[in-house]
């Protein structure tokens, strides 16, 4: 019978309980997809050309999973929310306390375990689409990336049938600890927050100096090393919080005195948000966070990909060395737009390369210096030969014109007399240093491909800047595929709290709103009261989000260094994600319409 | 009394609930009545007589299936959308049984939100404001919020509303409902105190004949039907009382 009711209860709310699901199946999805590339080890060996990589992706999917707990966390106090009135009513029925809970936990579980295995099925069907998708906007590939991964789906269904279960259990104690009165009304409490203004006036100091802490540590992240991120993460949370703690009511007390409240429906909005911003306080703060670190990951991502050809050229002195050169090899040589090119004979022998000093000479070893700050200089340099015999040969970038598979042959240089009679095996190298590595990229990826093939060097050296670049291409077009990944995905759970939690208020401003068009305010005042209200909601941690992005790019200036700068060009970027956010906004607004407008004909 | 003018003319109203498809059903048959300027006018019937349904035609939160309703020389049954939330706004007091207090709004705010909705200057506003707490000696409610009041002072917040903005007509559908003895009676003396300095017509829905025995003139209504009026004339109030108990006793038969 009561299993019977709470169906109907459901059925009435069929939309409400649309959203939550689909909320929670996209999450879902989003964490099988992030799981599945995270824990590929197939794919990983194959594409972790730097070790790091799986660090990130293990940073990644530690944020993941912590907004993800917060996400359901507010996820299932909307389900409450909803449900609380009904669970109210039964119990002032007569139904035990014991029924109501089973049938809570029930409820829940079942939601949870529905929206799990939509979500995995989701999850799949977007790796095997939407995952090539993306990577093919980028330009990237990525190799044995398969959809279907069994630990994704266990990790995957472990982490959310077990939150689930945690928020079963958050709710049975909920409702078994609050009064059948408090249920029933429990939209109808007001609690008015007191201002104090010199414990106000504390916090906001507080806050303050907090978030000093924390943007300074993320500056100083050379010097701080690994205590950077936890002691930035810490403090600007703390700092976030008590800053919104102190300011936002005193602001809203104080516009609340002003002329302006007392026109149309200003006073009404500022008593609503007057009402609900204490208590969103602490959502607000982890929304601003996540909407940081989401802009941040998109913005560092996208920004190492746009800027890597800057670096590029501090990679290597030369562009590219091609060995023993083939016809095939020299048409593509030829199609290069050369800005200083040498070639030289070796004969290997033993562990020695060895050199004609003549030819060096002739065609000096570009060098690069180096500054006290460990930034390259601007421009190469070339030695004499005296002086190329003396420190020269230990460049890195010469060694390297001779690799083996013992590793780099030692380089010798001889007078061509003794030169010609040294024994060994003869190899011709060029070496070539383009003016524009963005201009010549089509000839040097044919070039360094016939080079691979035919050479298989080992693959931790490299030969060229070219082939650094493409290497760090393909692990930065890897960072930058996550970002924008990791990027959209906290935004979309963090838009999708924001909307949970907002809407858990709806049905008590169903009431408000009902009462608003009875005293006679116009339909479309309404509508506009509600887009500023939720509005200003989600401004909030979208400003405080940028300040904190635009603060913690500092953190990656010693990573991208001189030519690039982690502030480059992030006007796009921001633009992109904003957009992404104010959809979120409209999503959100259209739902509060549907909920919370009174229907203008009453039937 | 014939000769005032009338603030409210209902000529034939009928209400159907219900789709033409569904089960219908026929809450107002045929309703003709007036209030005149000034009047206190009370409505009675029981349960499920229509008396709400009555009220809401007249308050424009519903439509009628047929005739006119005029209130104040707006026939309310041609107008739309946003004429009928500005027609609410500025011509109709309401006073509901379960207050409809906004509780995020202060008791000032609550009162003020008509005159905010007409965009009227913040000084007059404080004036109007105190002007009718006065009246209504809940001047020092007026920072409270909604939930720091007992019933019976938020029926009289709920009451300064509905006149702050000086109305056409007030509208009360069963006001003390919600009120024990002595707040009702506060509210009634307060209701026919506006009624008298301010000359404001008043409605007042009720199944209580205390309540009722505060008004000029009743209707009773009976199936969706007027089917009776009484008239309180010169009589005090105990004697109107006594002849609208033995009202309902035929009435009701
Ligand atoms: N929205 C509706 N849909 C269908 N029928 C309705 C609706 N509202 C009211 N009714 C019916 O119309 C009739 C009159 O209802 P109304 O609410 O006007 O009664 P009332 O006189 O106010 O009663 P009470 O004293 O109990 O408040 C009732 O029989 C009721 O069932
Ligand atoms: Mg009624």
């Amino acid at each position: 019978m009561l299993g019977k009711l709470a169906l109907a209860g459901i059925k009435n709310r069929r939309r409400d309980y649309l959203v939550l699901l689909a909320g929670l199946t996209m999450s879902a999805a989003i964490f099988y997809m992030f799981a599945n590339l995270a824990t590929n080890r197939a794919f990983i060996k194959a594409n972790a050309v730097v070790s790091q990589a799986s660090l990130i992706f293990g940073f990644g999917a530690v944020l993941l999973i912590l907004i993800t707990v917060v996400y359901i966390m507010y996820a299932n106090s909307f389900l409450l929310s909803m449900r609380q009135h009904d669970y109210g009513l039964f119990m002032m029925l007569g139904a035990t306390r014991k029924r109501v809970g089973e049938l809570v936990f029930l409820e829940t579980l079942i939601l949870g375990t529905i929206a799990t295995a939509i979500g995995i099925v989701l999850g799949l069907l977007m790796s095997k689409f939407l995952v090539g998708f993306l990577l093919n906007m980028l330009g990237l590939h990525l190799a044995h990336l398969s959809a279907f991964y069994v630990p994704a789906i266990i990790a995957t269904a472990v982490l959310y049938v077990g939150l689930f279960i945690l928020a079963s259990l958050f709710n049975l104690i909920r409702l078994t600890r609050t009064t059948v009165l408090k249920l029933l009304h429990s939209d109808e409490q007001a609690n008015q927050p007191k201002v104090k203004p010199f414990r106000q006036l504390i916090q906001g100091t507080l806050g303050i100096i907090f978030l000093a802490i924390g943007y300074w540590a993320l500056a100083a992240i050379t010097t701080l090393q690994m205590t950077a991120i936890p002691l930035a993460l810490v403090t600007i949370t703390l700092g976030t919080y008590l800053l919104f703690r102190a300011t936002i009511l005193v602001i809203i007390r104080g516009l609340r005195r002003t002329a302006w409240a007392k026109k149309h429906l200003n006073g009404f909005l500022l008593g609503q948000l007057n009402f609900r911003v204490h208590n969103y306080t602490r959502m607000l703060t982890i929304v601003s966070l996540l909407f940081a670190m989401a802009l941040g990951a998109i913005t560092v991502g996208s920004g190492y990909h746009r800027q890597l050809p800057m670096m590029a050229k501090t990679i290597g002195t030369y562009t590219i060395a091609v060995h023993d050169k083939t016809p095939a090899e020299q048409k593509l040589m030829d199609q290069l737009h050369v800005a200083y090119t040498a070639t030289y004979t070796q004969k290997r022998q033993g562990k020695a390369v060895y050199y004609n000093g003549d030819e060096i000479a002739k065609q000096p070893v570009e060098q690069q210096r180096y500054k006290k700050s460990g930034q390259p200089e601007a421009h190469l340099y070339t030695q004499s030969l005296k002086d190329f015999k003396k420190s020269g040969t230990q460049d890195m970038d010469f060694m390297a014109l001779a690799l083996g598979k013992i590793g780099a042959y030692t380089p010798k240089i001889l007078s061509a007399e003794q030169f010609a009679k040294q024994t060994g095996k003869t190899v011709t190298v060029t070496t070539i240093r383009v003016k524009d590595l963005q201009q010549d990229l089509k000839p040097l990826k044919q070039l360094n491909k016939l080079e691979n093939k035919r050479f298989a060097a080992p693959a931790s050296m490299t030969v060229g800047s070219y082939q650094g670049y493409e290497m760090m291409n393909g692990f930065f077009g890897g960072l930058e595929f996550m970002g924008y990944f990791l990027g959209i995905a906290f935004l979309a759970m963090l838009a999708s709290c924001l909307m949970f939690k907002i809407l858990s208020g709806a049905p008590g401003d169903q009431r408000r709103y009902r009462m608003l068009y009875k005293v006679g305010v116009r339909q479309n005042l309404m509508r506009w009261g509600i887009a500023k209200e939720i509005g200003i909601l989600f401004l909030i941690p979208g400003i405080m989000g940028v300040i904190d992005v635009l603060f913690g790019l500092q953190m990656f200036k010693p990573l991208m260094g001189a030519p690039m700068s982690p502030y480059l060009g992030i006007g796009s970027t921001f633009l992109i994600f904003i957009g992404l956010y104010v959809i979120y906004y409209l999503i959100t607004l259209a739902l509060y319409w549907r909920i919370v407008l009174p229907k203008t004909t009453t039937d | 009394m014939t000769t005032a003018t009338t603030v409210v003319d209902v000529h034939g109203l009928e209400k159907t609930y219900g789709k033409a498809n569904e089960r219908q059903y026929k809450a107002l048959k045929d309703i003709n009545f007036s209030v005149a300027e000034g009047e206190f006018v009370g409505i009675m019937g029981a349960s499920g007589s229509g008396k709400t349904t009555l009220l809401n035609m007249l308050s424009t939160l519903d439509t009628p299936t047929k005739g006119d309703v005029i209130v104040n020389g707006h026939d309310v049954t041609k107008m739309r959308g946003n004429q009928l939330a500005d027609f609410r706004a500025q011509e109709v007091g309401f006073i509901f049984q379960d207050f409809n207090l906004l509780e995020s709004l202060t008791a000032e705010e609550n009162i003020g939100l008509p005159l905010a909705l007409k965009g009227t200057a913040s000084k007059i506003m404080d004036q109007a404001i105190h002007e009718v707490a006065e009246t209504l000696s809940i001047a020092d409610l007026l920072q409270k919020y909604p939930a720091e009041l007992s019933g019976g002072q938020k029926q009289r917040v709920a009451a300064a509303r509905a006149i702050v903005h000086h109305p056409s007509i007030l509208m009360g559908d069963e006001p003390t409902g919600a009120l024990d003895s002595t707040s009702a009676r506060e509210l009634l003396d307060l209701l026919t105190t506006i009624n008298q300095k301010q000359a404001m017509s008043v409605l007042l829905v009720t199944h209580d004949p205390f309540s009722a025995s505060f008004c000029q003139r009743i209707l009773f209504i009976k199936d969706g039907q007027i089917g009776s009026e009484l008239k309180r004339g010169s009589q005090d109030r105990a004697a109107f009382y006594q002849q609208i108990l033995n009202e309902l006793g035929t009435f009701n038969e």
